[in-house]
């Protein structure tokens, strides 16, 4: 270690920094250009059910039934549901398969201006009943398992609040109960937030609002320094095509029917009703004591989205003794896709599931 | 010794320029081959081949498919511009902690670091606005897509910067003209447009204190950096690459930023620029469609009355069918 009474000598790394920059870039700009045609999804599905924007999935079996009731992805508005399939070795909805799951999901699609008065009622007692309705059908049976993810996931919980009857285990993954945590920034923001206007003023609201407060959270690592970053993966081209996967999935958005985000932004973060008991959807109370059936409740230990604290509020609010929080050492995209959650995750829920 | 007399620092400062010019001429032609590629939708990207970089030019000439390619060819584009801020950080922070190390007092040393980044402040601040990220909290929740702090206001039809006020009657630029109250058969347009100006210059003020908050932030950053840096410096560690330097003040940013981002202060600045950036909308919007008006072209508002009879209709179809 130098004396600390002597001057520094000015490191030299700088000039082989530098000296490797340009070959770096140029590296990682073919690599970028290999990775522009980049697929997304791999597991077969058969769209069964359509309804203005929305598709109900049928994934096709790709092992032996593991004899367990159909499982209904049911998926958040704000990005698309591809990201529960992304790739072969970056699929929770292909390792549910791969035990023997029979696994339906839900793809809300692209809302435009003719959607902007769909509200929460026509999301929930709407679409979302009517697919379940689609669901049992085919299966003939009374109930099926709701697995809900982020937003979806709180759809889920009011669902199964409205409709307990229909649902026969109930799964929540990165699932906001409590939006006002401490540590929920994105509900600091909306706290304050006039969404009468904002609504008024889009219609629509477009999916780049929504992206923008996203990347607002941490604007100099997923603004700048992720780029930069792929300086690191310039001649490893699965690393790059996972980036470009994982980029377009971030960024490709859907804009949200104006009277449902208002009924969101409102109820949920500006006065947590949810959590407070005195969420109507329909005219009718939320009652989260009436979720008698089992419950996993799977959150991300470091999830800056959705908070810990703010999944594990559920528990005191539900009618349900069997009851289970499983915390995965994973942020909220690291649920879908880490390696860790591939391994763990899926043989998680059908341990959970079999023992239902 | 060469190396005393002419330490490395200036043979840094000459290829680091040169890095700088050619990172900017790549970003130059980057832009212009996504220019010269989005119109023919998907057509091979001519602009860069053919180029004399090394390296460049066969990549990038393969073409891409129209979709991904383009999605590709904008990815391509930031990440030019984020490596050149990256450089432009980098090479600012570096030259400082050069600078500083070469003074054989530990005390000064590291004084001279923390007062070199008092002076970057403004450079720094200029560099985080200048892109089209720019003031990234601000254009989040402003409603306006595409993310710059005030984007679409320009360019929003109707508003022109102001610029039309000019033309009309009883608002012949001056100011003062939109506090009076309206009169005349132009009554209602004049109110309008006195609602506009009046939208547009609580936008302006709620920019400035958001950028007021980022300039801040940027401060803060610094001082923060400085509180990591200058101890290393004080024992004679100093950061051993300009990418460390960068990854510190990225964490000394984003530590500031999660602490800056919670405050009342910034939560009322940016919740201030969204809501009047939304009312400016509307008011664009209801100037727009008493245009469309005149020429018995179809509204915005006349769309809402027809989706939500269709909707209403739907509900009493649903409810007569049981």
């Amino acid at each position: 270690m130098a004396d600390a009474t002597t001057p520094v000598e000015p490191a030299t790394a700088a000039l082989g920094e530098l000296g490797e920059l340009p070959g770096r870039m140029a590296a990682t700009l073919r690599s970028l250009q290999a990775a522009a045609d980049v697929s997304f999804g791999c597991s077969e599905k058969d769209a069964i059910h359509r309804e203005d924007k929305l598709t109900l999935y049928h994934y096709r079996p790709i092992a032996p039934t593991a004899n367990l009731p159909p499982v209904l992805v049911v998926y958040a508005l704000v990005n698309r549901p591809y990201m529960m399939d992304l790739q072969p070795d970056r699929s929770l909805i292909r390792r549910l398969l791969e035990l023997g799951i029979d696994v339906y999901l839900i793809d809300w699609g692209y809302p435009d201006g003719a959607d902007r008065f769909t509200d929460l009622n026509d999301y929930i007692n709407g679409y979302l009943h009517r697919c379940l309705d689609v669901v049992l059908r085919r299966h003939q049976l009374p109930s099926a398992t709701l697995l809900g993810v982020c937003q979806g996931g709180t759809f889920s919980l009011c669902y199964a609040a409205l409709h307990p009857e229909r649902v026969r285990n109930l799964i929540t993954m990165v699932t906001p109960v409590d939006f006002q945590t401490p540590d929920n920034l994105l509900s600091r923001w909306a706290q304050s937030i006039d969404v009468d206007a904002l609504v008024a003023a889009h219609g629509v609201v477009p999916g780049e609002v929504l992206n923008a407060a996203y990347v607002a959270l941490m604007p100099f690592r997923l603004l700048q320094q992720k780029y930069v970053n792929l300086l690191e993966i310039e001649d490893d081209q699965a690393q790059m095509d996972n980036f470009m996967r994982m980029e377009k999935w971030i960024f490709d958005s859907p804009g949200q029917a104006g009277a449902a985000f208002r009924e969101f932004t409102r109820w949920f973060f500006q006065e947590n009703r949810l959590l407070k008991g005195t969420l109507e959807i329909g005219g009718r109370r939320v009652d989260l004591k009436n979720i008698r059936q089992a419950v996993l409740n799977i959150y991300g230990k470091q999830d800056h989205l959705v908070p810990p604290a703010a999944s594990l509020a559920l528990e005191p609010l539900l009618g349900t003794a069997d009851y289970m929080a499983l915390g995965m050492d994973v942020g909220h995209i690291g649920m879908y896709v880490s390696g860790r959650s591939q391994r763990e995750l899926p043989q998680a829920i059908v341990y959970w599931l079999q023992r239902r | 010794m060469a190396a005393d007399t002419n330490p490395a620092g200036d043979w840094a400062a000459a290829m680091q320029k040169a890095q700088t010019d050619m990172l900017r001429q790549w970003s130059e032609l980057g832009q212009g081959w996504v220019r010269a590629a989005a119109p023919a939708g998907g057509g091979a990207g001519s602009g860069m081949a053919g180029t004399a970089v090394p390296g460049i030019g066969a990549g990038m000439a393969t073409g891409a498919a129209a979709g991904a390619g383009a999605a590709a060819e904008g990815l391509a584009r930031h990440f030019l511009q984020q490596c050149e801020r990256y450089l432009g950080v980098s090479r600012s922070l570096w030259e400082l902690v050069t600078r500083s190390a070469g003074i054989s007092d530990p005390e000064q040393r590291s004084r001279a670091f923390s007062d070199g980044l008092a002076v970057l402040q403004q450079q720094f601040a200029g560099l985080w606005a200048a892109t089209p990220f720019g003031a990234p909290a601000a254009g989040a929740l402003s409603g306006l897509p595409g993310m710059a702090g005030m984007p679409g206001m320009a360019g929003m039809p109707g508003l022109g910067a102001m610029a039309g006020f000019g033309g009309i009657p009883g608002f012949g630029g001056a100011g003062s003209a939109f506090g009076l109250p309206a009169l005349g058969p132009a009554r209602e347009q004049q109110e309008s447009w006195q609602r506009l100006a009046q939208l547009a210059g609580r936008c302006a003020q709620a920019q400035m204190q958001v950028a007021g908050q980022w300039s801040e932030i940027i401060g803060q950053a610094l001082r923060e950096l400085s509180a990591r840096v200058a101890p290393r410096l004080k024992s004679g560690a100093a950061p051993a690459s300009m990418k460390e330097i960068y990854e510190l003040w990225v964490d000394s940013a984003e530590s500031v930023y999660a602490q800056a981002a919670r405050g009342a202060a910034f939560v009322q600045a940016q919740a201030e620029l969204t809501n009047a950036s939304s009312q400016l909308r509307s008011a664009q919007r209801e100037l727009l469609e008493e245009w469309a008006k005149q020429f018995d072209l179809p509204t915005r508002a006349e769309l809402n009355s027809i989706h939500q009879q269709l909707r209403d209709l739907k509900a009493a179809l649903a409810a007569a069918r049981g």
